[in-house]
């Protein structure tokens, strides 16, 4: 990540996901420094970039089975062949499990880059 | 064979047990709950900013069930079943689609757009571009979304009404627009939130309730529910792979660019609870799907002949008839008229809302007023298209809407949120290129009277990445339009709250 001089400060969080946070918005967020700021953006891109791919290679497995072997695909999981079982019902929890991955991660990230700016 | 309707274009011949009276009871009480509970939303909702986003203080688990009562539209309720009983396996890209438009909004959208701060897409375009042009822009293409995704909404409720009592079509079209007209008058968005979040559950209620009823039925008497693995047989694509990527693009970008699914993410109150919101959406919309997905299993064995005519779309309606006789049938046929006439109310005042929130803000001076005549109009509108043209199957056309969002706002939100080369030329040039290229598909499949071809039935393989490119390029040859403050503009998107 990007260098930092200063040792890594112990702390509470001083966040409580919990509570509503104040309507207004950070205004002086334009005075964390930008590398700090462009560094969030591009760890919360790479995540979500991994996230979506590593989903859409998983659905499109899907029809790639089919392809490369329909006899598997027809394969029958009490009485329901293997294509529909995946496609109309496994996928479904595949995706929150992607999804609450991704928020906690996401959650890291933004923890993170809260300790560096809250050092400087 | 029932009684009182000789009406010409969805006849009752094609399969209907139902009892008309069934049908009214059910019909008078969604709408008669829907305009109680969003009047009674009047009282809560008293300044501009309550008509408008609720002033920000949903939580998660109200906010996500009011997405889902909106989301879960015609195409949901009626289109899945009734594709899955015509072409089978491949119809379940439909369902699966829907669902992971949401996985992509929480990775790409939900928290920089709630922290953008903006209202309506539109704002989010001027905020981040710093430009009135691209406002303006933005501004027709979410009236246009609005607009092309009501119409198939009336379709459904034409239909509906028709199977149910046998009125004429038009009625179910007339009376969805009235009610939800009344309703956001009343209230704006506060009160739509609670209509929506009521409109959630008793959908699940309503298509949930009647299959375990029939589940159990098809247990006691013997039947095997998928007639042996004879519902699972066909339909597999053979290889398609041109119409499942298409599909997938449109469905899992169009869902970005939804105008009434965003604008709930500005009822959140901050960054993180957006994303739980969204999570707890996914939670919601996969339960709900299950339901769909197994009607069109059993209308695969017990309707099979709604397959062929005009009505495979009400299959989730008639199929509590084909099992059961008397009052169960009429019990169960009612709760799932009931579930799709909130299907069609709720997506249709999501619609109506964010449609008029972007008129009134736009060309009626954003008072409490203009928000109101603003919300006449979007709904006056679709109300006549829909009158005036013929309903396609509902979860394709429904598709269609997907593909043109894809190809326009969608490009213009993510790049704008994850790109900093974005500029305004760019942005215009490429929702541009997208409209043009998806529009022009979406004309000319009207243009055909049987199936129009695939590429036109499917655009979005081939309008999107132009779109997107076109943004890229002209934003690249326009650099110098990079709004100022861009560092300022980018660390609000993504900058943790409260810090």
């Amino acid at each position: 990540m990007t260098g930092n001089p200063r040792r890594i400060r112990v702390q509470s969080p001083g966040y409580d996901a919990q509570e509503p946070a104040p309507a207004s918005q950070p205004d002086d967020a334009s005075n964390a420094s930008d590398a700090y700021v462009r560094s969030l953006i591009r760890s919360q891109l790479r995540l979500a970039v991994v996230v979506g791919s590593g989903f859409l290679i998983l659905l499109l497995g899907v029809p790639a089975l089919v392809w490369l072997s329909p006899a598997l695909a027809q394969l029958s999981i009490l009485g329901v062949p293997l294509q529909w079982l995946l496609l109309g019902f496994l996928m479904y929890p595949i995706m929150i499990t992607a999804a609450w991955l991704y928020t906690r991660s996401a959650q890291r990230n933004e923890e993170r880059y809260r300790q560096l700016t809250d050092q400087q | 064979m029932k009684s009182g309707t000789d009406n010409s274009r969805t006849s009752n011949d094609a399969g209907c047990h139902m009892s008309a009276l069934a049908g009214y009871i059910a019909l008078t009480v969604v709408s008669a709950a829907t305009l109680v509970i969003g009047i009674y939303g009047l009282k809560f909702s008293r300044t501009t900013s309550d008509f408008y986003v609720a002033s920000r203080s949903v939580k998660p688990w109200w906010n996500a069930s009011a997405i889902g009562g909106e989301y879960l539209s015609a195409a949901s309720f009626l289109g899945v079943a009734g594709l899955i009983l015509v072409s089978g396996a491949d119809a379940l890209w439909f369902p699966v689609g829907y669902t992971a438009g949401y996985l992509m909004l929480l990775l790409f959208v939900a928290a920089p757009m709630r922290r953008s701060g903006a209202y309506t897409i539109p704002d989010f375009a001027e905020a981040r571009l710093k430009s009135p042009m691209a406002r303006t822009v933005t501004s027709f293409l979410v009236i246009a979304v609005g607009w092309l995704y009501i119409v198939p909404q009336l379709h459904g409720a034409a239909l509906a009404i028709t199977v149910a009592t046998g009125l004429p079509g038009w009625i179910g079209a007339v009376m969805v627009t009235g009610v939800v007209v009344i309703t956001t008058m009343a209230g704006g968005m506060r009160s739509i939130t609670f209509v929506q979040a009521f409109q959630y559950w008793l959908k699940l209620t309503a298509i949930a309730v009647p299959l375990v009823f029939i589940m159990l039925r098809l247990g006691t008497t013997g039947q095997d529910w998928s007639g042996n693995g004879a519902a699972f047989i066909g339909g597999n694509g053979d290889g398609d792979w041109y119409t499942k990527v298409s599909l997938a693009l449109a469905l899992l970008l169009g869902t970005l660019g939804l105008p009434h699914v965003l604008v709930r993410f500005y009822t959140n109150p901050d960054g993180p609870s957006a994303r739980r919101t969204t999570l707890i959406v996914l939670g919601l919309l996969s339960l709900f799907y299950i339901f769909p997905t197994l009607y069109g299993i059993l209308g695969r064995v017990f309707a099979q002949d709604l397959a062929t005519g005009p009505n495979a779309d009400a299959t989730v309606l008639l199929l509590p008839a084909r099992i059961f006789d008397g009052m169960a049938s009429d019990a169960l046929s009612a709760l799932v008229v009931a579930g799709a006439f909130a299907a069609f109310l709720s997506t249709t005042s999501g619609l109506v809302v964010s449609v008029a929130g972007v008129l009134s803000q736009d060309f009626f001076g954003g008072s409490v007023k203009g928000f109101r005549r603003a919300a006449l109009l979007s709904a006056a509108v679709p109300l006549m298209v829909a009158i005036a043209t013929d309903s396609l199957a509902l979860a394709g056309s429904v598709g269609l809407v997907f593909a043109f969002t894809a190809s326009t706002l969608c490009p213009m939100l993510l790049l704008g949120i994850w790109w900093r080369g974005l500029t305004d030329v760019g942005a215009v040039v490429g929702m541009g290129v997208g409209t043009v290229l998806c529009g022009g598909a979406i004309l000319a499949s009207t243009l055909f009277t049987g199936p129009a071809p695939v590429l036109l039935q499917y655009p979005a393989a081939w309008t999107v990445p132009p779109a997107f490119a076109a943004m890229i390029i002209a934003s690249r040859m326009t650099a110098h339009r990079r709004p100022t403050g861009l560092n300022r503009i980018l660390a609000r998107l993504h900058v943790p709250e409260n810090d």
